[in-house]
């Protein structure tokens, strides 16, 4: 049966259900997939797909409960049916996870070199000295700098982006035949993401590993796959040459996908209605077809299986009875809504505000914020990006008044909020709303959705009836169900969730909206769907807007203006067209040339920046940049940097006249 | 093909129900005995039976008589209400007056926070049972002021609990909208953190009781609980312990075990509770 040169993986039909008292969840049904030695496999789709249950399977670490059919063939065995020892000898050596969250994977009390080095001794049986030697070339080859010093580093004194690749040479280590990698740049800056994901390509290239790669981010992974296997309520939809399947997909659900992904070449994001239903049992029709455009009788019928698509000379096959054929129409750039005159009432004012965290004790402390200066007219949205540590959760809990300015202001609506106390300071407040990152956590898991959205109309002091009566008017405005004010935040899916949150700061009729990172923790249609309603609040005439975002692509479709900060301060603010089109900062064009796209991407001259953020001194003089900047010179590092004005934008590098002639010929390098 | 290869077994989630319907069941009937206690015997629990002291169990004493001639049975029965009472009530004092003192340190913090948990420290750093001889020692005995020794031994234990549940709710971003949304500090704390911090308050309180039942009667066993006469099961134990030797184990083996029921009750409560709680959190 086992054929004479087997695939590294092979899972065949592989069904997972697994049943608890009182629940039973159909995670795979059906699912086959392979990846040969030196592949790159992409596994997408978003949560609830089953990509993790996938993974699972192939480390036999399926939880407990599960009833499994169909074959994990590893070399030839069943990972399903291996005993203990087998099953030991695999995990590390067969085959190894990089996990999601580095940090939490790694173990806090002993050092990363520690953690690497025992594994080494035992899977590999090297000696003491060996190991260290092994593990010192090891964290080299992932690309970490000084490796000797950092292998007696304890996990918490690691960057994000350090720890995934600390994590990515432990799994390397006992050199496995494959390599699995689980959601492994989630929460990792742009710039990271690209360096970290060009490491596992490295590991199918130059050692001859698989890697199975599993995100929810398509464009990231469209570059470094070779072929992608589309995952949809646990079952493949489609699977193929990524160029294929990324480029001209012919699955409406792997179309809806690519489609509510926003591009920094700023085209529009088409949104999918519905979500993905969570199955008790395999299903017996399209999975997809409730929420596809093209369903028929049919899809609702029988389930399609997975065939090759007609035509189609590779292996790229589908699950669909009427697959598209046609080009996925790269929609035209979103319309960009009508200039805000600058006649405008300013709605929010921040004037030179430094933000200090003080250490406990008394003595120094963590500038977050030096210097900002921002408004933000009645009807004007302003985007707010930039990698993580630069400030941008600061700047949303100063607008709130959540942190005090060590120095500088905050005016809402022409009040300063540093002036107010009490009663007065709590009618504040509420003329600024936030929508947060996370929607179920920032909601009181002990109060209903009435509650919750009703929370700013109590503190107007609005009587019950009057606050349920405009509870219900602004549920019905944002198309939620009003069968949903009963319900407990745990009961909401994600997008409904957020659909409260974004009802709950629209309640009190705010001056200004701040929205942190409001699809950062969605899936990729659900972030579609939760960017529409966005899109219809911002449009108000009657309010401003603040978007925050590490994502370049998201701002670029909301926003009017733009600031890009870096380490507390701003570094280039401007309108949105100017900033993303001609970015006249080193460090905003960078950042648009690492961020991934499924399209052309940054057009312009690219500028890649040399170190990784924690590396460099913040609080040394002169430009902040000036460590990583391929342009810095002597004066860039003796001297602080001032906003100045470069056409509509302004940006704060003294060498922005002379970039064009920098960036002449070729990409620029170091 | 069709082989199923099944892995481990889901716990069952009944499990906690067991555990907490049987812990009620427990209690309740304890509880009840203590209420119709006139109606299960005709002795009142300090009547004394002018024709037999120490008289064996048997028709008229189902238990007994003790060294005063008193029946065991009714001071069985009776001597519920009050340790039953006495620990219920010194637990809820506990509990409200931990959890708002666990609260305002906890959400407050800086220097209100650190005068209030050197205070709770000092009477931490007792253990529990000196502390309540001296705290009983030094108001005296009666049922109000054994309350008031339950709740200040057990208080300090739930403001502890409640201010480090408080410090993790605080920095959520539910209380950040709430405070963003105008609500005032009160209405913060009232609606948003208190409701959210209970949990470990849930699950120990009821293990709790059966631990201030043990205080109770040890403290009752040396003479500085309730005053004798009253019915008690640890005065019963300590007035009983002599006769054992002598064969008579009537009078201190029924109370004793009764104890013994009573504390496995409330464990089984607060074990139904917590595996509760945890089956919620996976």
């Amino acid at each position: 049966m086992s054929p004479v040169d087997p695939d590294l993986l092979s899972i065949e039909d592989l069904s997972v259900v697994i049943r608890r008292p009182g629940r039973e969840v159909a995670a795979l049904s059906g699912v086959s997939l392979r990846v040969g030695r030196g592949e790159v496999v992409g596994l997408v789709g978003e949560s609830g797909g089953g990509k993790s249950m996938v993974a699972r399977s192939i480390v036999g670490l399926l939880p407990g409960g599960s009833h499994a059919t169909g074959a994990v063939r590893f070399e030839g065995d069943d990972v399903l049916r291996m005993d203990a020892g087998a099953l030991r000898r695999h995990r590390g050596h067969g085959a190894a996870i990089c996990f999601q969250n580095p940090r939490g994977a790694l173990s806090p009390t002993r050092t990363v070199g520690r953690q690497l080095t025992d594994r080494l001794t035992t899977h590999r049986r090297l000696t003491e000295a060996e190991a260290r030697q092994a593990a010192e070339e090891q964290f080299a080859a992932v690309g970490i700098r000084s490796p000797r010093r950092r292998l007696g580093a304890y996990p918490h004194e690691l960057s994000g982006g350090m720890a995934q690749r600390v994590m990515i040479s432990l799994a390397t280590g006992c050199a496995p035949g494959l390599l699995i990698a689980d959601e492994p740049t989630t929460g990792l800056d742009v710039t990271l993401t690209k360096e970290i994901l060009r490491q596992f390509r490295h590991a199918a290239d130059a050692d001859g590993r698989g890697v199975l790669l599993i995100s929810h981010d398509l464009a990231s992974v469209a570059g470094v796959c070779d072929r992608v296997v589309v995952l949809y309520a646990g079952t493949v939809v489609e699977s193929g040459p990524a160029a294929r399947v990324l480029g001209r997909p012919a699955h409406p659900y792997t179309r809806a996908l690519l489609r509510s992904v926003p591009d920094v070449d700023g085209r529009a994001v088409v949104a999918t209605p519905g979500a993905m239903p969570l199955l008790t049992a395999a299903p017996r029709e399209c999975p997809f077809a409730p929420r596809c455009a093209h369903a028929t009788a049919e899809c609702t019928a029988d389930r399609p299986s997975s065939r090759p698509v007609p035509g189609a000379a590779d292996d790229w096959t589908l699950a669909c009875f009427h697959p598209r054929t046609d080009e996925l129409a790269v929609s035209e750039p979103a319309e960009t809504p009508e200039r805000v005159t600058a006649a405008a009432e300013t709605v929010l004012e921040v004037d030179d505000a430094h933000v200090v965290y003080r250490s406990r004790f008394g003595k120094g402390g963590h500038a977050a914020l030096r210097g900002v200066s921002l408004r933000v007219a009645a009807g004007e949205t302003l985007g707010v990006v930039g990698e993580s540590g630069c400030g941008k959760s600061t700047l949303a809990k100063l607008l709130l008044g959540l942190v005090p300015p060590a120095r500088g202001d905050v005016k809402v609506a022409g009040a300063r909020m540093s002036d107010l106390r009490g009663r007065e300071l709590r009618q504040l407040r509420t003329r600024v709303q936030m929508v947060f990152q996370d929607p179920i956590g920032s909601l009181s898991p002990r109060r209903t959705v009435a509650d919750a959205i009703g929370e700013p109309l109590r503190a107007l002091g609005l009587p019950a009836a009057q606050r349920a009566e405009r509870v219900e008017a602004v549920v019905d405005r944002l198309e939620l169900d009003r069968s949903m004010l009963t319900r407990h935040p745990h009961e909401l899916s994600g997008g409904q969730a957020q659909r409260v949150c974004i009802a709950r700061a629209l309640a009190g009729e705010p001056d200004v909206l701040v929205f942190d990172e409001p699809t950062s923790a969605l899936d990729v249609t659900v972030q579609a769907q939760i960017l529409e309603v966005i899109a219809g609040v911002v449009r108000d005439p009657t309010r401003g807007s603040v978007f925050i975002s590490h994502d370049l692509a998201t701002v670029r479709g909301f926003a009017d203006r733009v600031i890009v900060l870096y380490l507390g301060r701003i570094v280039e603010e401007g309108p949105v067209e100017e900033v993303f089109g001609n970015p006249r900062h080193p460090y905003t064009r960078a950042l648009l040339a690492s961020a991934p796209s499924l399209g052309a991407g940054f057009a312009g001259p690219k500028v890649t920046l040399t170190d990784d953020l924690d590396d460099t001194e913040a609080d040394a003089t002169g430009c902040p940049l000036a460590a990583r900047c391929p342009f810095a010179d002597d004066r860039c590092r003796a001297e602080e940097q001032e906003l100045r004005s470069y056409g509509a934008a302004r940006a704060a590098c003294r060498r922005v006249p002379e970039i064009p002639d920098l960036l002449k010929g070729s990409d620029i390098r170091v | 093909m069709a082989e199923t290869v099944v892995v481990g077994t889901a716990r069952p989630g009944r499990f906690a129900t067991v555990l907490i319907v049987t812990g009620s069941v427990i209690l309740a009937v304890v509880a009840l005995a203590a209420i119709l206690a006139p109606l299960l015997t005709g002795w009142g629990p300090t009547e004394i039976d002018p024709l037999g002291t120490l008289v064996p169990p048997g028709p008229g004493h189902p238990l007994g008589t003790d060294a005063n001639g008193m029946d065991v049975w009714s001071r069985l029965l009776h001597a519920g209400r009050l340790d039953l009472g006495i620990a219920v009530a010194g637990v809820a004092v506990a509990v409200v007056a931990g959890t708002a003192l666990g609260l305002v340190a906890g959400y407050l913090g800086g220097w209100v926070d650190d005068v209030l948990m050197r205070v709770v420290d000092v009477f931490q750093a007792f253990p529990t049972f000196i502390l309540a001889l001296a705290v009983a020692a030094l108001v005296g005995n009666g049922t109000g002021n054994l309350i008031a020794v339950i709740a200040a031994v057990n208080a300090p234990a739930y403001a502890r609990l409640v201010r480090a549940e408080v410090r993790t709710v605080r920095e959520s971003a539910f209380v950040a909208a709430a405070v963003t949304s105008g609500a005032s500090t009160f209405g913060v704390v009232w609606r948003h953190v208190l409701p959210n911090s209970l949990t470990p308050v849930r699950v120990i309180a009821p293990l709790n009781a059966g631990w201030a039942m043990l205080t109770l009667a040890g403290l009752s066993f040396l003479g500085l609980g309730v005053t004798v006469p009253a019915a008690e099961w640890g005065a019963m134990i300590s007035l009983g312990s002599p006769d054992v030797v002598a064969g008579r184990w009537w009078t201190s083996v029924p109370p004793g075990l009764v104890l013994l029921i009573c504390v496995l009750g409330f464990s089984l409560l607060g074990e139904g509770l917590q595996e509760r709680a945890e089956a919620k959190r996976r």
